[in-house]
């Protein structure tokens, strides 16, 4: 029931939304911060938006409770306005308490928001209101079931239960419960668990509900409802309690049914709890139409609920509070709503089920019995402490025995104190049991709703019930992050632990391998010894003490070199005279031994564990009298120094193995690192002039693109830039290529004068273009003219244009050039070589001037003969050259001799200097049958 | 920013009686159901981002509500209509 009430809560703050009015919805906004613009029709939609959307990020953090109080009061006070002065003064009451209440409970919260959400709707909304909530309910309790068996067995029970009795409603009701429980775990909004509970009737009774709708004109029905809902909150607290909260539920049911009947009648009565329980769940809906104040106030409440959906729990406690006095007032309804709601909460409550089962169901209990209590609900409150307790006892137990077992219920279950005293309270006014203990055990009630039941709740569903399923997808996703984190740092430990043991492990083997060399060369000792050649000359007894002076010998100068090796002692030998001074110490025998033992030792050749050494440096000793000290071969040393010496060993070695590793890695990377930047340059490279291929592929496009444009004016002067890209690499290689691309259109905005990048609405689309903006002509006149070509032939020659034959050997060009647009020094050697290229097939020329200064383009040619002459005049006459129509005239040879005397000397035919032809070239692609016209 | 030709087109004059699909980001398709809705009008959309005080978020979400218009286009539209505003209110 409480996850309905969460489930409920959500939907209702979107129908909550949509019904507030301009003026709420106005200050709504004003209060999160906002300075909304006038609240019109086309506007409304967007600030409930915005509205929504605050709300849901206000819900992120814990509610402010403040704030949701002050609303609640507002709402409160709207609703003491329709209510009458009495009521209004109750409900301030209550909403006093609210407020203590307040900080507690924030999974009621979400259930009080279902609950506005059920009551909001004025009489006219109601009926949509109920159809909206049952229709979600069922809607969202089917996969909310899974959870608990119970859900499943709600479902499956609930029609026998009907067939049943009391009891079996009351078992599918519980398990509905359950579902509410197990949604809240699961994360489930609240509303949820109410469908889910409502599907579950809803299976089973559809024809139920119909009657409760119906039903709501009458009042017995309403009453049902009431029963309805305590019996619903009996089967969540059967969860906790058992069969006895079913029982009880039916009882209630049944009372309500009767409107304070007996207790005696509840088998009786369980059936009709059983109708009055189905109907009762559309009675949400249906109590309210009835009762148009009652709704109101539930509406109005509902709504404070709804504005304060995260806050929803101290609500809760506060419409239980409120509503119950409501509800006296006005009747049950109020009551129903705010059961469902706390039924969420509690069912919510996993750590203390029974207990806030036991407070759900006290606040739906209140509801009803207040209800009752106004009506002939008194009854129904009860049946539910029966149920708390087990104790089918009469309706309308003393009061002192309500109070004991409310104790008793306290005592296993703290929600089953809360249920007791409100019941108390509700139904005081109406039933003559309570009266006096009443006030007390709602204290203690109260008490009990504050304590760790609430806090409980509070921190389990606080989150949950304002946005149960983003918070808990959220926490689900951060759980889900944290966990590959813990894994390596799991295995980060492991891996510190397991190099830590191998370094140990070499230590120790290190140790050991030192150790048993030195046991070895023990043994080598005694070993050796025995076998000796010299030793088996020696008398036994004598052979026994040498021995053991030797050992004694050996084992006291292993220890000095021992204390030596190990930094102890300066002394890494002793001297003949302390050895003997030690021997002596041991025994005065042992002195005796003394020199045979050196004796034998030199003798012996063989390494015993005890060297001697002389005065001289390293020659061998053959006198006993020449050595002076005696040295140990094999140090003896004390553990510490042992493994210190193993240890330092160690460490030294995996130093330099350390060392030697980076050394190689050190090289292994450099290697790398310069084959890597060698391959980055030479791809770099390769990049860049791709990249310069690539803008001059592309500037090539713009160009010839733009002198189609000249041509045809339908074509706009700029083309896109991907199209462009498009049409120059092709579709596989565009991947590959985009880096390549992007370099080149950076290139082009950069450093491209001729190219501009703009952005041009083509077919609709924003496109960047490139427009090429260097002027077409000046481009062509440069590009397109030659200098210095010979173009062609003007005019075919005949008499009337060229004299029949050769007058004089000479001739005199004109227009072959225009002195004023020559350049440089050189120039009039390239005329001269074209005049001789175009006469190549004459070999007489002998001489040609060029007139430098002549406005006219002279050229003046000089030939061995008037036939060569006759043939140049017409190679040359009426041709082009440059641009230029050139004109021949015969010259006299007395006046060009006049003019050029060194052209009397010359009579060797002039070449061109190359084979190139290139003033010829034109001419040959063009015009290649020209010049032999002209020659024949 | 790159900003497109419409919307410089759009911000460099007052709008007078322009219509919507002037606007920067509604083309064809949003201003066929701008219009629907009777918002024939720059001016119209004007009025409605005035009335939400050029609230950013409100508008977008307005615009996407009442068009369907995308994230992009709702931003040019309000990027559009905010910088007439700078220029001409």
């Amino acid at each position: 029931m409480a996850a309905a009430a969460a489930a409920a809560a959500a939907a209702a703050a979107a129908s909550a939304a949509q019904q507030l009015s301009d003026e709420e919805l106005f200050s709504q906004l004003r209060r999160y911060g906002l300075s909304p613009g006038p609240v019109t029709e086309s506007t409304r939609p967007v600030y409930l938006k915005k509205l929504k959307k605050l709300r849901e990020e206000e819900q992120q953090p814990p509610p402010a409770p403040p704030q949701e109080q002050q609303q609640q009061q507002q709402q409160q006070q709207q609703q003491q306005q329709h209510r009458t002065g009495g009521r209004s003064a109750k409900t301030r009451n209550n909403n006093n308490n609210n407020t203590a209440a307040v900080g507690a409970p924030p999974g009621a919260g979400a259930a009080a928001a279902a609950a506005g959400m059920g009551g909001r709707p004025l009489s006219g909304d109601l009926s949509y209101l109920r159809t909206s909530g049952a229709l979600s309910r069922g809607l969202a309790s089917a996969p909310d079931n899974p959870p608990g068996a119970a859900a499943a067995a709600a479902g499956a029970t609930a029609a026998p239960a009907l067939a049943a009795g009391g009891s079996k409603v009351l078992l599918g009701f519980s398990s509905d419960e359950s579902d509410a429980e197990a949604s809240p775990r699961d994360q489930a909004s609240g509303g949820r668990k109410e469908r889910a509970a409502l599907q579950s009737r809803g299976g089973a009774k559809p024809a139920p509900l119909a009657d409760g709708e119906a039903g709501p004109g009458q009042p017995a029905e309403r009453r049902k409802p009431h029963a309805w809902w305590g019996a619903r909150r009996p089967a969540s607290a059967p969860e906790p309690l058992g069969a006895a909260g079913r029982e009880g539920a039916p009882e209630d049911a049944e009372e309500g049914g009767d409107g304070g009947g007996g207790g005696g009648g509840g088998g009786e009565r369980e059936p009709e709890g059983e109708e009055l329980r189905w109907t009762s769940r559309p009675v949400n809906g249906s109590r309210l139409l009835p009762f148009s104040c009652r709704e109101n106030y539930s509406d109005s409440e509902e709504e404070e609920e709804q504005d304060n959906v995260a806050v929803a729990r101290p609500l809760f406690r506060d419409d239980s509070l409120l509503r119950p006095r409501p509800r006296r007032s006005h009747g049950k309804p109020p009551a129903g709503v705010r059961g469902e709601a706390p039924h969420p909460a509690t069912a919510t409550a996993g750590g203390c089920p029974g207990s806030d089962r036991a407070a759900g169901s006290l606040d739906r209990r209140r509801g009803p019995e207040e209800g009752g209590g106004c009506d002939p609900l008194d009854c129904s409150p009860i049946p539910r402490y029966r149920l708390n307790s087990k104790k089918p006892t009469p309706l309308l137990p003393d009061g002192d025995l309500t109070l004991d077992r409310k104790t008793n219920n306290h005592i296993g279950r703290g929600g089953f104190h809360l249920d007791p005293p409100r019941v108390y309270a509700n139904s005081i006014p109406h039933s003559s049991l309570v009266a006096s203990a009443s006030s007390s055990p709602l204290g203690i009630n109260h008490s009990n709703h504050t304590g760790s039941n609430h806090t409980y709740l509070k921190n389990t569903y606080q989150q949950k019930l304002s946005e149960p399923e983003e918070e808990l997808l959220q926490q689900f996703k951060r759980e889900e992050v944290s966990t590959p984190g813990g894994f390596s740092a799991h295995y980060l430990s492991m891996f510190l632990l397991t190099a830590a043991c191998l370094f140990f492990l070499i230590l120790g083997l290190t140790y050991l391998g030192m150790r048993g060399t030195g046991v070895s060369e023990d043994r080598a000792l005694s070993v050796k010894s025995p076998f000796d050649e010299t030793f088996e000359k020696i008398q036994a007894n004598e052979k026994n003490l040498m021995m053991n002076s030797l050992y004694k010998l050996h084992d006291r100068l292993a220890q000095v070199a021992g204390d030596h090796e190990c930094g102890n002692s300066i002394q890494r030998r002793l001297s003949v005279q302390e050895v003997a001074a030690y021997l002596k110490d041991l025994g005065p025998e042992y002195e005796d031994v003394f020199n045979m033992s050196l004796q034998w030792i030199l003798e012996n050749g063989k390494d015993v564990g005890i060297r001697c050494i002389g005065n001289g440096s390293s020659e061998d000793l053959t006198n006993i009298t020449d050595v002076q000290f005696l040295q140990s071969t094999r140090p003896q040393m004390s553990f510490w120094c042992r493994f210190r010496r193993a240890f330092v060993t160690v460490t030294h070695r995996l130093l330099l193995l350390c060392l030697l590793l980076l050394l190689c890695f050190g090289v292994v990377m450099a290697c790398v690192v310069l084959h890597y930047v060698k391959y980055h340059w030479t791809k770099e490279e390769e990049e860049t002039r791709q990249m310069y291929d690539m803008v001059i592929k592309i500037i090539d496009v713009l160009r010839s693109h733009n002198d189609a444009c000249q041509e045809n004016k339908d074509l706009q002067p700029y083309m896109p830039i991907p199209h462009v890209r498009d049409s120059l690499i092709p579709p596989p290689d565009r991947k590959k290529m985009k880096k390549v691309w992007d370099r080149a259109v950076d290139f082009l905005a950069a450093d491209e004068s001729r190219v501009r990048t703009e952005t041009q609405r083509i077919g609709g689309v924003d496109f960047l273009v490139w427009r090429w903006i260097q002027p077409a002509a000046s481009r062509d006149k440069i590009l397109v003219v030659p200098s210095k070509v010979w173009q062609g032939q003007a005019f075919h020659l005949d008499r009337r244009n060229s004299p029949p034959n050769s007058l004089t050997p000479c001739l005199k060009i004109r227009n072959m050039f225009d002195p004023v647009m020559e350049i440089g020094d050189h120039w009039h050697l390239a005329i001269q070589e074209a005049i001789l290229e175009k006469c190549s097939d004459n070999d007489g020329i002998v001489h040609i001037a060029v007139d430098r200064n002549s406005c006219e383009g002279c050229v003046y040619v000089k030939c061995l003969s008037p036939e060569y002459a006759g043939k140049a005049f017409k190679a040359l006459h009426g041709s082009w050259f440059d641009g230029k129509l050139v004109t021949v005239k015969y010259l006299r040879l007395d006046r060009y001799h006049h003019r050029f005397p060194q052209a009397l000397t010359c009579n060797v035919p002039l070449k061109p200097s190359n084979k190139h032809m290139n003033s010829m070239s034109h001419l040959r692609l063009q015009t290649g049958t020209a010049n032999s016209q002209g020659s024949s | 920013m790159m900003t497109s030709q419409k919307h410089r087109d759009f911000v460099a004059e007052p709008m007078g009686e322009k219509p919507v699909r002037s606007l920067a980001g509604i083309g064809e398709v949003l201003g066929k159901k701008l219009e629907d809705k009777g918002f024939d009008k720059a001016y119209v959309v004007l009025g409605q981002f005035l009335v939400l005080k050029k609230d950013e978020d409100l508008f977008r979400e307005w615009l996407k509500d009442t068009c369907g218009a995308s994230a992009k286009q709702s931003r040019d539209c309000f990027g559009c209509l905010r910088e007439w505003c700078d220029a001409f209110l």
